[in-house]
């Protein structure tokens, strides 16, 4: 009879406590649809982890504001249809806090309505073409401005002035190839050609021929990352093609399973693995022991994944709450020091950032050529 | 010049993505839908034989003998009720399809895969540096072509093929075992599409749906060839060009959709497209 009661107690008060605990920590949830098959397949299994990663730190630090964070993976299909399928999914049945992802730009511009509709805080953390405003959404990756001038400027200073621009046919490919093809004309040189493929275009013969007939001493790539880039890389190699080459859509990962096909390959990011800051070791090391063998190498979608997940923590306890007004005010002022260094999204919604143009070896790795400190992202939003 | 070997090679390349689906097609007059999912089966034997560390050729044979090993379970367990309902027949095999590429994601994952390119580097043709590989396809392309006339033309196997194709009751009647006839040729097809994937993989990247973007191309082919290697070869060089011209004069956009829209135009034209013999 006691031993009864005292169990009852017992069982109550777990009871009590436990209600208590659900209340305090009813998880904050974050949206993250991305592209987990299509086009971004190759690159989006890493941008889970990394914001895996970060939930994790950060619950095991005691959450924000005490309730633990959750992710909600949606996949998107890399495309339009897909993303209005997720976004649908994430804000109105799964009532997220937040989103934060990386995606293809026709991703983002069909999850966009859905976000103002929902009015939930966005959080954008692929590099992009640019000029993609609205008052949910903010980005911690790079934009044309600050991608695309190490580029132009590094080609120029070896001796071409004759450049052959290639890309997939969607808003990335052509708005970053339309803003190297003015920034190009602006500095001197020359656009010998310009040519594009739809995203699920396979054969780029008819577009190699011309590049070779063209003249042009260097080539600037803007295709849809994964099965596009890998295409066109083989067959410009398959081709002979050994002009300078600079891909502003290949991520470290990629280019180091390439193998021998991407050596030489020029890329400018705000993160490479090489960087060397005690947040970057740390944040591999963390990795590494995290994943083990299933680690997918960190990258400039990644690490911004990571960040993001960082920068809404600091938001939500800047604004003490996760009601969207504050945290979107606050998303703008607030800063987090990480492998890419101090991001703060400060400027019209989007963050100045160091740009590191680097090359592919022979090995895969990344040597950094020469670093960019703090690259303004220009006039993005001014209405913002 | 580097036109015309972009016209030639481009064509062999349709050739060979095609030919299997015509094989089964020409004999048993369904269209096998599952033929995009056989040429990631092959472009996935390549891959497996990379990481095998075996010599990539080998993934030849390799992707030829899977083709047709899943061919005869396919050809016994899911065709053979439908030979007579070729709707449903065009329906399963899309499914199949699925079902393959799905299979495929839990094996290998989603991601893109790489494989040892066969020949890198160029040649000089006349004077034009061009693709190794290529030239490579296009010679295959002939070797497969003539292979498969010689097989038609000088076999029993083609002789009973044949039969089946002018007129199945007829065979059947002079003793032929139609069935098996039906079994082997949907194994070649299924065995000549894995094939056809380990030739792609040099030329695109390895994922689980590559196989779908070459289906479309191939399925227009083998409407305006009907039921002949000839006409096939005729098509692919004709639509292939085509493409070439257009993507090479006006823009690769459109070019990508010219070998639809030709194939429909031929097909309003002349309903049986160049299938006359």
């Amino acid at each position: 009879m006691k031993t009864a009661s005292k169990f009852l107690a017992t069982v109550a008060g777990t009871m009590i406590a436990g209600a208590a605990l659900a209340q305090d920590g009813e998880p904050i949830k974050i949206g993250v649809p991305v592209g987990l098959s299509g086009a971004n397949s190759v690159v989006a299994p890493s941008v889970v982890q990394a914001a895996e990663l970060a939930v994790e730190e950060i619950n095991a630090g005691g959450g924000v504001l005490g309730r633990p964070l959750e992710l909600v993976v949606a996949d998107d299909g890399s495309g339009a249809v897909g993303a209005q399928k997720a976004f649908d999914s994430l804000v109105f049945r799964d009532e997220v806090d937040v989103l934060i992802s990386m995606e293809t730009s026709a991703a983002r511009n069909a999850g966009l309505p859905i976000v103002s509709r929902g009015k939930v805080p966005y959080i954008y953390t692929s590099f992009y073409e640019g000029k993609s405003c609205n008052p949910f959404l903010y980005v911690n990756a790079w934009v044309p401005e600050q991608q695309v001038p190490p580029i132009v400027d590094y080609l120029s200073s070896e001796g071409a002035t004759k450049f052959f621009l290639i890309g997939s046919d969607y808003a990335f490919g052509r708005g970053m190839l339309e803003f190297a093809g003015a920034y190009i004309a602006e500095t001197g040189g020359e656009v010998v050609g310009e040519e594009y493929l739809p995203m699920d275009g396979t054969d780029w013969t008819a577009i190699i021929s011309q590049l070779k007939s063209s003249g042009a001493d260097a080539l600037i790539t803007s295709t849809a990352g994964g099965a596009p880039n890998v295409t066109l890389t083989k067959q410009l190699r398959g081709a002979g093609v050994d002009l300078p080459y600079a891909n502003l859509a290949v991520d470290e990962g990629t280019a180091a399973s390439m193998g021998a096909e991407a050596e030489g390959i020029l890329i400018s990011a705000s993160y490479v693995t090489g960087i060397d800051s005690e947040e970057n070791t740390s944040f591999l090391a963390a990795m590494k022991d995290k994943f083990g063998e299933e680690l997918r190498t960190p990258n400039d979608l990644s690490v911004p994944q990571y960040e993001a997940v960082y920068l809404y923590k600091e938001a939500v306890e800047a604004a003490g709450s996760t009601d969207a007004r504050g945290v979107l005010d606050a998303l703008g002022e607030v800063s987090f020091t990480g492998p890419r260094g101090t991001i703060s999204m400060s400027d019209q919604h989007h963050a100045p950032l160091t740009m590191y143009l680097g090359q592919v070896q022979a090995d895969g790795s990344v040597s950094v050529v020469e670093a960019f400190e703090n690259v303004d992202p220009g006039e993005q939003c001014p209405n913002l | 010049m580097t036109l015309l070997l972009d016209i030639a090679t481009s064509a062999a390349i349709l050739f060979i993505v095609a030919t299997g689906l015509l094989t089964i097609f020409g004999v048993l007059k369904i269209i096998n839908f599952a033929h995009g999912a056989w040429l990631t089966v092959g472009a996935y034997c390549a891959v497996a034989v990379g990481q095998a560390g075996l010599n990539p050729w080998l993934a030849l044979p390799v992707a030829f003998i899977a083709g047709s090993v899943l061919g005869l379970l396919t050809e016994r367990f899911i065709v053979r009720p439908l030979y007579s309902r070729p709707l449903d027949a065009i329906l399963a095999t899309w499914g199949l399809g699925i079902v393959i590429g799905q299979l495929i994601t839990l094996g290998f994952g989603r991601d893109v895969q790489f494989t040892a390119n066969l020949i890198p580097g160029t040649m000089d043709i006349l004077g034009t540096s061009y693709s190794a590989y290529r030239i490579f396809a296009l010679v295959a392309a002939v070797v497969l072509g003539l292979g498969f006339s010689l097989l038609m033309e000088g076999t029993r196997l083609g002789l009973s093929a044949r039969a089946v194709i002018m007129n199945e009751t007829l065979a059947r009647g002079l003793g032929l075992d139609t069935a098996k006839i039906r079994t082997v040729t949907f194994m070649i097809g299924t065995g000549l599409a894995g094939l056809a994937g380990v030739l792609l993989t040099p030329l695109t990247s390895v994922d689980p749906t590559m196989g779908v973007a070459w289906l479309v191309g191939s399925f227009m082919l083998v409407m305006v060839a009907g039921q002949s290697f000839g006409a096939l070869a005729l098509a692919c060089l004709l639509l292939g060009g085509a493409q070439v011209i257009v993507s090479t004069y006006i823009s690769p956009i459109l070019g990508g959709v010219t070998v639809a829209v030709l194939a429909a135009v031929i097909l309003r034209i002349s309903p049986k497209g160049f299938a006359r013999a």
